[in-house]
């Protein structure tokens, strides 16, 4: 079986895609108790400002690859600011509706302004090329979305969990009265946590362009497995995000190897397993 | 007694609405109704299918109608959902007498209208669906298909393949009825012209995969020296996209390689220059009629037509021949007339098999390479054909058994 090693890179690759993908949607849910339906609409946004920037000037994928986080940070704090805290005193399914109800323009948007048809994003230079890993020729952009994936994981936990801002942010969610009433303006943070959700969606947009197909369905296509990947690993839990995906990548990657009749059904087996031995997901705080 | 009293009132209604406009109708022009995904995922395909209906329609409009009278093309969203589609059809058949419908995207949109043209009795056409059950176990007889099936399609890749001298394939194809037709269609192909090329390695992807990584590997591991695929849109560009970067050299054998959308939305030449296909109706095709048809198309719409509007346009020119046969658009006689009529049109003799609606029609091979007259990117050029009779179908294999 010396396809065992790239079947397991293949595996790290799709799990960085989808940590990366996961990783804004649990972190605002975790946060705000806010489930952004928009999430995966906003990821698109990022692969077409992607793919504008691209064009425009001709192949700056780095650039691009800071710009668009940085317009998703602002239209995600515009959302927070002028719409969700309108909503928030009337309740969650409120905030529900108006996340879908924003999923839906976003999406009608994109294919008004850029067309209802795939887009060409391709990458050239080194990301484009591939390299010798362990034997066997290998896609650097695969590897390439995985280190992504640990970059993005590992700020976000030393943010969280390693500054004064993290404190804040942590003792906002547990009482966001007595947070307020210390000095701190919850609103603020607040803002800054779904602006910061918004960019990470974006920036999981510009990394999927080259991989996947830039086109209008691809928010709805990607928003099933960033559930599937939170629900398992319990909502609002970064840690189990990162091994939801790295199970999911991997089950995926060796399910079409060994079980190609199951491979469909593999990852939403693993989802009902976990919620009848765990309903709050691996890692999830029971409610 | 009140719920039996509205009840009573609201089928009372229903047959007055029935009753009426019927037999009030001006019947001045042919109107035939195209059942399209117009709006959603599916619109462009959608879009680039009625072109060709439409354009069908001017051509035949400037050359003095059909009967005398002008074909007036009626566009239906179809929202590529079957109910969605019958309900508008009916509207139409009912309020419009609108006898005629076609269409191309979805064979279970074409199934259900097939079900509804029956019940109706009007005619139902397709130049784009492409299940081979639709004239097979589920045929009847208001439905006709001109076009193409997965069973000419994969017979005559099948049988390119084999001429080529390919030995060992690879097939991989979606995973639901379409892709298991076209790849059980290849390999009897296969089984029955040579039987020393082998099939190395099989399989299925669900429709919309994201990650062909654990595919493509698996096809390297398998070294075939081809490649065959029924797959078009995102499902085609995902495993070109990826495949490639990771090795997957090989020449690729596609149902619908020509697509000029698919081919730009890779945005990378190199990745799908040499791949082949096989279609019922193609830019490229060298013949006369072709040349007169595509560069009149030019001059009117200063663009290329789509393979979509090309197939579309071939087949509404061919139900028009048989209106003109029967010499009146009653349902039961235009059905006869189209029964063994021949359709010498652009793309070679077009013949309707009486036996189960399926047009015996040639294959026309092409290749993707990087320099020609149509578009910037790369694009087809001819390889050739297969003939009718090469892929036929014998009407005892298909299943069908047509009540008439």
């Amino acid at each position: 079986m010396n396809e065992i090693p790239v079947f397991f890179l293949h595996g790290l690759a799709y799990a960085g895609l989808l940590f990366l993908v996961s990783a804004g949607l649990t972190l605002v849910f975790g946060m705000m108790n806010v489930l952004n339906f928009a999430h995966a609409a906003m990821y698109m946004l990022g692969a077409y400002f992607s793919y504008s920037i691209m064009m425009h000037f001709t192949g700056q994928f780095w650039l691009s690859l800071m710009v668009c986080p940085a317009i998703l940070f602002i239209i995600g704090a515009l959302i927070e600011r002028f719409l969700l805290r309108r909503v928030h005193k009337f309740g969650h399914v409120q905030e529900l509706l108006l996340t879908f109800g924003l999923a839906y323009i976003i999406t009608e948007l994109v294919k008004w302004y850029w067309g209802n048809y795939p887009l060409a994003v391709n990458i050239g230079g080194f990301l484009g090329s591939t390299i010798q890993i362990i034997g066997i020729t290998y896609p650097v952009y695969r590897i390439f979305i995985f280190l992504c994936a640990i970059f993005v994981g590992t700020v976000m936990a030393l943010i969280l969990y390693k500054t004064r801002l993290g404190i804040i942010l942590r003792a906002a969610v547990n009482d966001s009265e007595m947070t307020n009433t210390l000095g701190v303006n919850v609103p603020l943070v607040f803002m800054g946590v779904f602006a910061f959700g918004a960019a990470l969606s974006g920036f999981a947009g510009v990394i999927a362009g080259p991989l996947l197909s830039t086109f209008p369905g691809m928010a709805q296509e990607i928003l099933l497995d960033a559930f599937v990947v939170i629900v398992v690993g319990g909502f609002g839990s970064l840690g189990g995000a990162v091994v939801a995906s790295l199970l999911i990548g991997q089950l995926q990657s060796f399910g079409v190897l060994l079980f190609p009749k199951l491979s469909i059904a593999l990852v939403y087996l693993l989802m009902a397993v976990v919620l009848i031995i765990k309903p709050s997901g691996l890692f999830g705080e029971e409610q | 007694m009140r719920r039996k009293f509205f009840g009573g009132l609201c089928i009372l209604s229903m047959v007055l609405m029935l009753a009426l406009p019927v037999g009030a109708l001006a019947q001045d022009t042919i109107k035939i109704g195209v059942t399209e995904p117009l709006s959603g995922t599916f619109k462009d395909i959608g879009e680039r299918y009625l072109d060709g209906v439409l354009y069908a329609a001017q051509v035949i409009n400037e050359g003095g109608g059909l009967l005398g009278k002008k074909v007036e093309v009626v566009p239906v969203d179809s929202e590529l959902k079957p109910d969605v589609a019958t309900r508008k059809a009916q509207n139409l058949i009912l309020k419009d007498g609108v006898k005629f419908f076609t269409g191309g995207t979805g064979s279970s949109v074409g199934a259900a209208m097939a079900q509804l043209a029956e019940k109706q009795n009007v005619i139902m056409f397709t130049y784009g669906m492409d299940a081979a059950s639709m004239t097979g176990e589920k045929c009847n007889k208001n439905f006709f298909r001109p076009g193409g099936s997965t069973d000419g399609r994969s017979f005559a890749l099948a049988q390119l393949v084999v001429k080529m001298g390919y030995k060992k394939i690879a097939i991989i194809g979606q995973d639901y009825s379409f892709g298991h037709e076209a790849l059980a269609a290849f390999k009897k192909r296969i089984a029955q012209i040579s039987p020393s090329t082998k099939i190395v390695c099989e399989l299925y992807h669900p429709a919309g995969t994201k990650d062909y990584g654990p595919y493509v590997s698996q096809i390297i591991a398998a070294k075939p020296d081809a490649i065959f695929t029924p797959n078009w849109g995102n499902d085609l560009t995902l495993l070109l996209k990826q495949g490639r970067p990771m090795g997957m050299n090989q020449k690729i054998f596609d149902y619908y390689i020509n697509d000029e959308v698919t081919i730009e939305a890779l945005g990378n030449d190199s990745l799908i220059i040499g791949s082949m296909g096989a279609e019922i109706w193609t830019i490229s095709m060298p013949t006369k009629k072709n040349e007169a048809f595509v560069n009149k198309f030019y001059k009117d719409k200063k663009r290329w037509p789509s393979y979509c509007a090309g197939k579309a346009y071939t087949a509404t020119m061919f139900w028009a021949e048989a209106i003109k046969k029967a010499g009146t658009t009653d349902v039961a006689a235009v059905i006869k007339a189209w029964e063994g009529l021949s359709f010498d049109g652009p793309a070679g003799v077009w013949t309707m098999r009486a036996g189960d609606h399926q047009g015996q029609v040639p294959y026309w091979y092409t290749e993707i390479v990087a320099k020609n007259k149509y578009f910037k990117h790369a694009f087809e050029a001819p390889r050739g054909m297969a003939t009718a009779k090469s892929v036929e179908v014998s009407l005892a294999e298909t299943g069908c058994k047509m009540k008439k």
